[in-house]
């Protein structure tokens, strides 16, 4: 699919597919193309060009079809704050056509799910942010779902109510609903069975984690990565450990420093290398890449790429 | 129509929930009405200098006579002309007599006794008013003695006006019923503008697109219930100005119902129309205040048609307020019926039926 608004491409050739009943995360940096993506995939946007299947049906032809079959919730909570969390489900459940009995059911089973039972006459605007999202999610599920589209739930709330909603998720998909989630979060990327990493409206690698960390272009050949570890001044120690002829890429990790490094040194003579610039005591070993690694280093090969001439294919050539 | 009873039924429970708007839908009619009801067009003891140079029984019968018009009260004697224009500059009096020291003696030598009346120039409705008042009382006084003294009884011409519709010439019933349409253009434009542009403000727009609903359900599901509030407040106007102001409609109730129910189809539609392209609830005020400022001048509410320069006219015949003021005058003034009206109602009616159409396309557009 490509999208675009005006003179900017808010998505570029993006092609990639989804499994039933999995987890699928999306990755990027803001503005990155995430919820062009998602809009597509729910008919609020038509792609410029290509074409979006939900579900094996065609959005843009089968509309109708799709928004039956799909739950959305968008990255700000966009219930209705004057109506209360009965009323809210109500409502969803009504616009899909469900009355009576089979709605009660249905709205029995979300409120259970998401356990928002203890305020379901409370209005929403009086929820916090975490009981908003789970609101958000119930509704979106009243009509069950066949696929599920979360752009950012987890933006803004405590990390408590984010395992949760995650442990829902994990639910979910065990129950067949297939899941797409966008997120910031390396954590939550990590527990998606795949992820796919936006960057400048380009998809830039998509699949499962621990494929992706294996990918040639994070731990080229010749290359390793190892973790450094110091009790003082984990700066100080990134500043020094860039003018080492040898790493190649650094990151800081909490307390401690992911380095990728050309191969023929070994652990004990980086240490000591480390050692002689800072004065405090530093610890090296080998380590494997983590998601965070492959995003960085894709970023950085493909902002190194964006700088030589436009490449011969062009964009938009794959629907 | 896939979802209109779900949003029937959340528009009505969310109109109730927000009390205030609920009580503001009724207040501010009910306030302006009152405002404007109590308003008495006709001008009365007009603050009034006389400075009489001639005291005499002649020059006080005058005055007198000026004040038995009841447009003139006297307020200040003062001790020159200069002081009379001063307090009329200051503001203090609207009009100032001044009679001149010969005033008496020519008055019953025969011969015609001057008087000056000043009037502040910079109040029309007052102006001309107490003018036509002093020139009646100057004419009356007049005529008598030119009839008295060629011994004539019966003047040649002898007038017999009728007020129609409105024998007191009270303000309110001249006021009200143009006044109704007014406040129904504000309340219902702005209920249904503010409608779409709330939920596309708040995100649930979007939210509510990637359901089945269809775009004539939320259209049709938001406006109803706005169209009964509309009708809740046109009749409480009308009570209210049944009972408190004492205007009576002279015509059918049923008909002046029914072309309501067109007019206020067509301000909903104006509401939509301003909101399908306004992004914030702020943008929406302006953008209806566009359509709003005309139809409060231009429709013949404040001045008529006729006093209109000619080339804002073809406006006003564009309004669909023009209308309707002309309906509900006709209806509760002068009683008119269907068959008198039918002019305005056709033209109502075209554009009603324009206004829905252009809505519909405008909204199914930035939604769909």
């Amino acid at each position: 699919m490509t999208r675009d608004f005006g003179p900017v491409r808010a998505l570029d050739s993006v092609s990639l597919s989804i499994s039933r009943g999995e987890i699928f995360g999306l990755l990027g940096p803001n503005g990155s193309g995430k919820s062009t993506l998602i809009r597509i995939l729910c008919g609020l946007l038509v792609p410029t060009a290509g074409a979006a299947f939900v579900d094996g049906l065609d959005v843009s032809t089968s509309g109708e079809e799709v928004r039956r079959r799909i739950g959305y919730v968008p990255q700000r909570f966009s219930l209705y704050e004057d109506l209360t969390v009965l009323e809210n489900l109500d409502f969803f459940a009504s616009v899909y056509g469900l009355e009576g009995e089979k709605a009660k059911e249905r709205r029995q089973w979300a409120i259970d799910l998401t356990g928002i039972g203890p305020y379901r006459e409370r209005l929403a605007a009086q929820l916090s942010g975490g009981w908003k999202q789970r609101l958000a999610l119930a509704a979106s599920l009243m009509h069950d779902p066949r696929v599920l589209f979360l752009d950012e739930p987890t933006a803004g709330i405590d990390p408590v109510a984010r395992r949760e909603l995650w442990n829902l998720l994990f639910e979910l998909a065990g129950r067949g609903t297939t899941v797409l989630v966008a997120t910031h979060y390396m954590d939550e990327a990590e527990r998606c069975g795949t992820v796919a990493y936006l960057y400048l409206s380009k998809l830039l690698v998509y699949g499962k984690p621990d494929e992706l960390t294996r990918l040639p272009e994070v731990t080229p050949g010749g290359m390793r990565r190892i973790e450094a570890a110091c009790d003082q001044g984990v700066a100080t120690l990134m500043g020094h450990a860039r003018t080492l002829p040898y790493v190649e890429d650094v990151t800081i990790f909490g307390n401690s420093l992911h380095l990728l490094v050309r191969a023929g040194r070994d652990d004990a003579a980086i240490a000591r290398d480390l050692e002689r610039e800072t004065g405090s005591r530093v610890v090296v070993r080998p380590i494997e890449a983590a998601l965070e690694d492959v995003f960085v280093r894709l970023t950085k090969i493909h902002a190194g790429r964006n700088g030589a001439p436009v490449s011969p294919a062009g964009p938009g050539g794959n629907p | 129509m896939r979802g209109l009873r779900a949003v029937l039924r959340k528009e009505w429970t969310q109109m109730f929930r927000d009390q205030w708007t609920l009580r503001m839908a009724f207040v501010i009619p009910i306030l302006e009405l009152v405002l404007f009801g109590l308003i008495d067009t006709n001008v009365h003891h007009v603050p009034t200098a006389v400075f009489d140079q001639s005291r005499t029984p002649e020059s006080r019968q005058l005055v007198q006579d000026l004040v038995n018009t009841g447009y003139f009260e006297i307020r200040s004697l003062p001790g020159s002309a200069e002081d009379v224009r001063r307090e009329i500059v200051a503001g203090k009096t609207s009009v100032g007599v001044l009679i001149p020291p010969d005033f008496a003696r020519r008055r019953l030598n025969g011969e015609p006794a001057d008087f000056q009346v000043l009037i502040d120039g910079s109040d029309s409705t007052i102006s001309s008013q107490t003018l036509a008042a002093a020139s009646g009382v100057a004419f009356q006084r007049s005529l008598e003695e030119i009839a008295a003294r060629a011994h004539v009884t019966d003047l040649p011409l002898r007038l017999h006006p009728l007020l129609l519709f409105n024998p007191d010439s009270r303000s309110a019933n001249l006021l009200i019923p143009g006044l109704i349409a007014i406040l129904l253009t504000f309340s219902a434009t702005f209920l249904a503008a503010f409608g779409i542009v709330k939920e596309r403000e708040r995100g649930t727009l979007e939210q509510l697109m990637v359901t089945p609903v269809s775009p004539a359900a939320v259209v049709i599901g938001k406006l109803l219930p706005y169209l009964a509030l509309a009708f809740a407040q046109l009749i409480v106007i009308l009570i209210l100005m049944a009972t408190l102001f004492r205007v009576p409609i002279h015509g059918s109730v049923a008909l002046l119902f029914g072309l309501s129910t067109i007019y206020l189809f067509s301000l909903l539609a104006l509401g939509l129309l301003v909101s399908s392209r306004a992004k914030t609830q702020m943008e929406a005020i302006q953008r209806a205040q566009v359509i709003l400022l005309p139809s409060f001048l231009l429709s013949g509410y404040f001045f008529p048609i006729s006093s209109l320069p000619a080339w804002l006219r073809p406006m006003a015949y564009v309004l669909p307020a023009t209308y309707y003021i002309k309906i509900a005058r006709g209806i509760i003034i002068r009683g008119a019926g269907f068959v008198d009206l039918w002019p305005s109602v056709a033209a109502l009616v075209a554009i009603s039926a324009i206004l829905v159409a252009a809505s519909t396309r405008a909204f199914k557009k930035t939604i769909g």
